[in-house]
């Protein structure tokens, strides 16, 4: 049997339709075109009527498709979709899903591609800082669902004899990454943060301090798949097609680089994100390739006194053991 | 064989996750999503355990992507069966539909043509899928927006006769019956007619939105009096099965989805049992709010 099926050919170029990024009718001149379709095969496929001709009836599956994509996109990028604004977001998913288009069978994933998507956009040329925002973001995301597992505690290490504490593995939990950024994005992201708390009104430049802040995610992070699939659309835009708007958009976050590193983890159910000094960073890299206690202990005393040594060791300790990055068993 | 039924539920959103978790509610089961579920970690993982816990629930995909013709994703089998193994859910079913195609989805419910050709696709796809599970799964059917002129029956006899062939339950959604209907100008009651009677393992129950030209399967209001009504023709046909309300966009309080649930289980009562149960038939309770 040569040739792909009947079944093949309509879902093709039904598919073809509901992802022309312009709508459907300029998707069938494009495909006519490009000698993908003969001008009348949407009326040949699609039974239309006065009420509602074929063409429209292929445009409510083009608008859901277009418009559930782009918001679980800004589910997952909630600051980057504010520092840009609404309509630069929408036109950069557009071009995202047009390089992109979802692979797998859960949204959760959607959006795994956009920071490097990003880097090479336009947007994210124009403002470097976006492209660790969204690397920051979808971390986040990602963290959100990643497995559990016991986090070590003070009592576990208590009940250690000093002999046995040196030789104690020492790993992150699965739920932990660090980031090695370009530009401070958690400054950034609590920048936007707090734009957002203030409403729209209010200038995007925000006095916050610099240096590492804990910043805690909300719960309903991650884009959650539905059983309905229908969505209000907003009816001044096409499909997919780039919007454009008379009202000046806002100005992109300009931000000098900056080698910052970010430790991003889950505790229980909240994500955190946390911006590290080159130290820490640095032994938190030798944790997540697995080392002991001993050995980040010996680490600390390069340089310091016995004295000073222990007194990082604790402190380093007790941090990570404080914010639950520590597994109980190795991974 | 049709499973009995497990009364009157609705579908788990995170919204109410809370509320389901700190106290008894008045739902019989709870639908999933089962995609919502496939992670290896973190609050949703532990909230699905907890209500399984307490309650019967039914895994409820809708990435299956039954009736694409990419292969089946393996993968996602795996991932489905492994939760389904975890959970023990009274039932799996996902959609009468196709998801995506050339490797990509579009996380939406594509329609299909009604065709010999699709039918016999589906149905060797349905015994792949219940193989790969080691248990029969249901198919539901969807609100659709457009008809195919290769289409060569009528939908209900697209889904009866895959039911037939494939031994897979039916999920009836009478909301997307109603919806489907006034889109394409056909009887809603035919359709619920066609279904044969054994096939039948559970209904939803649903808001939707009219665009004027159209109606949109939205799941943003509560059930209106036309779906109520066609509840009530398919319970007076299929008797007593699982029904679940389903609301996804603009949640209410789960107090008022749960009403939305015993006024299902009233319209039941009083159809099966109209000596007990009161004048509960939805033309009967006209006007009659909620309970």
């Amino acid at each position: 049997m040569s040739g792909p099926s009947t079944l093949s050919r309509t879902e093709s170029l039904f598919w073809d339709l509901i992802t022309a990024p312009e709508g459907v009718r300029p998707g069938l001149d494009a495909l006519v075109r490009d000698g993908r379709a003969a001008q009348g095969a949407l009326e040949e496929m699609i039974a239309g009527d006065d009420r509602l001709p074929a063409a429209e009836r292929l445009d409510i599956y083009a608008n859901m498709y277009f418009f559930r994509l782009l918001d679980c996109l800004r589910e997952d990028y909630p600051r980057l979709a504010t520092a840009v604004g609404e309509d630069r977001f929408h036109n950069l998913c557009t071009d995202y899903l047009l390089t992109h288009p979802s692979g797998h069978p859960s949204l959760r994933y959607l959006g795994r591609r956009l920071p490097e998507f990003l880097a090479g956009h336009v947007v994210g040329r124009e403002s470097g800082c976006l492209v660790d925002l969204a690397r920051l973001e979808w971390t986040r995301a990602d963290l959100f669902d990643a497995a559990d597992a016991r986090a070590l505690t003070r009592e576990d290490l208590a009940r250690l004899s000093q002999e046995a504490a040196g030789d104690l593995p020492l790993r992150p939990v699965p739920a932990f990454r660090l980031l090695r950024l370009d530009h401070d994005a958690p400054r950034l992201w609590r920048e936007l943060r707090d734009r957002e708390a203030a409403g729209p009104e209010t200038p995007g430049e925000g006095g916050a301090a610099t240096g590492t802040e804990t910043a805690e995610a909300t719960w309903g992070a991650g884009a959650a798949n539905a059983a309905r699939l229908g969505e209000e659309t907003d009816g001044a835009r096409c499909a997919s097609g780039h919007v454009h708007d008379d009202r000046p958009a806002p100005p992109l976050p300009r931000q000098r680089r900056r080698k910052t590193a970010v430790r991003v983890w889950r505790r229980e159910f909240t994500v955190y994100h946390r911006a590290v000094e080159d130290e820490e960073a640095a032994l938190l890299e030798l944790l997540t390739e697995g080392t002991t206690l001993g050995q980040v202990a010996q680490r600390l005393s390069a340089g310091r006194s016995q004295a000073k040594a222990t007194e990082a060791l604790g402190r380093v300790l007790q941090a990570w053991i404080d914010a639950g990055l520590l597994a109980v068993e190795p991974r | 064989m049709r499973p009995a039924s497990l009364g009157h539920g609705v579908g788990l959103r995170r919204e109410h996750f809370e509320r389901v978790l700190s106290a008894p509610t008045r739902i019989d089961w709870f639908e999933v999503i089962s995609e919502n579920f496939m992670a290896d970690g973190g609050r949703p993982v532990d909230v699905l355990d907890q209500v399984r816990a307490r309650y019967p629930i039914v895994l409820h995909g809708v990435s299956l992507s039954i009736g694409s013709t990419d292969p089946l994703n393996k993968p996602y089998l795996d991932r489905l069966a492994a939760l389904a193994r975890r959970t023990e859910p009274a039932w799996v079913s996902d959609h009468l539909c196709w998801a995506g195609v050339g490797g990509h989805y579009a996380h939406d419910l594509l329609p299909l043509p009604y065709t010999e050709e699709a039918l016999r696709h589906v149905v060797g796809r349905v015994d792949q899928v219940q193989e790969h599970l080691g248990r029969p799964i249901a198919l539901e059917n969807v609100s659709s927006y457009v008809t195919f002129r290769q289409s060569s029956m009528p939908e209900w006899e697209f889904l009866a006769e895959i039911a037939r062939r494939s031994g897979c339950g039916i999920l009836l959604d009478v909301n997307n019956i109603y919806v489907s209907s006034r889109n394409h100008g056909f009887d809603p009651r035919a359709y619920v007619e066609g279904i044969p009677k054994d096939c039948v393992w559970q209904f939803h129950l649903a808001g939707h939105a009219d665009k004027g030209k159209y109606l949109l399967d939205t799941h943003d209001h509560p059930v209106p009096d036309p779906v109520w009504e066609l509840y009530a023709l398919a319970v007076e046909r299929f008797g007593a099965v699982s029904a679940l309300v389903e609301w996804d966009d603009r949640l209410p309080d789960f107090e008022r989805l749960e009403q939305e649930s015993l006024r299902a289980r009233q319209i039941e009562a009083g159809i099966l049992h109209p000596a007990t149960a009161g004048a509960s038939h939805p033309k009967a309770a006209a006007g009659e709010a909620a309970p």
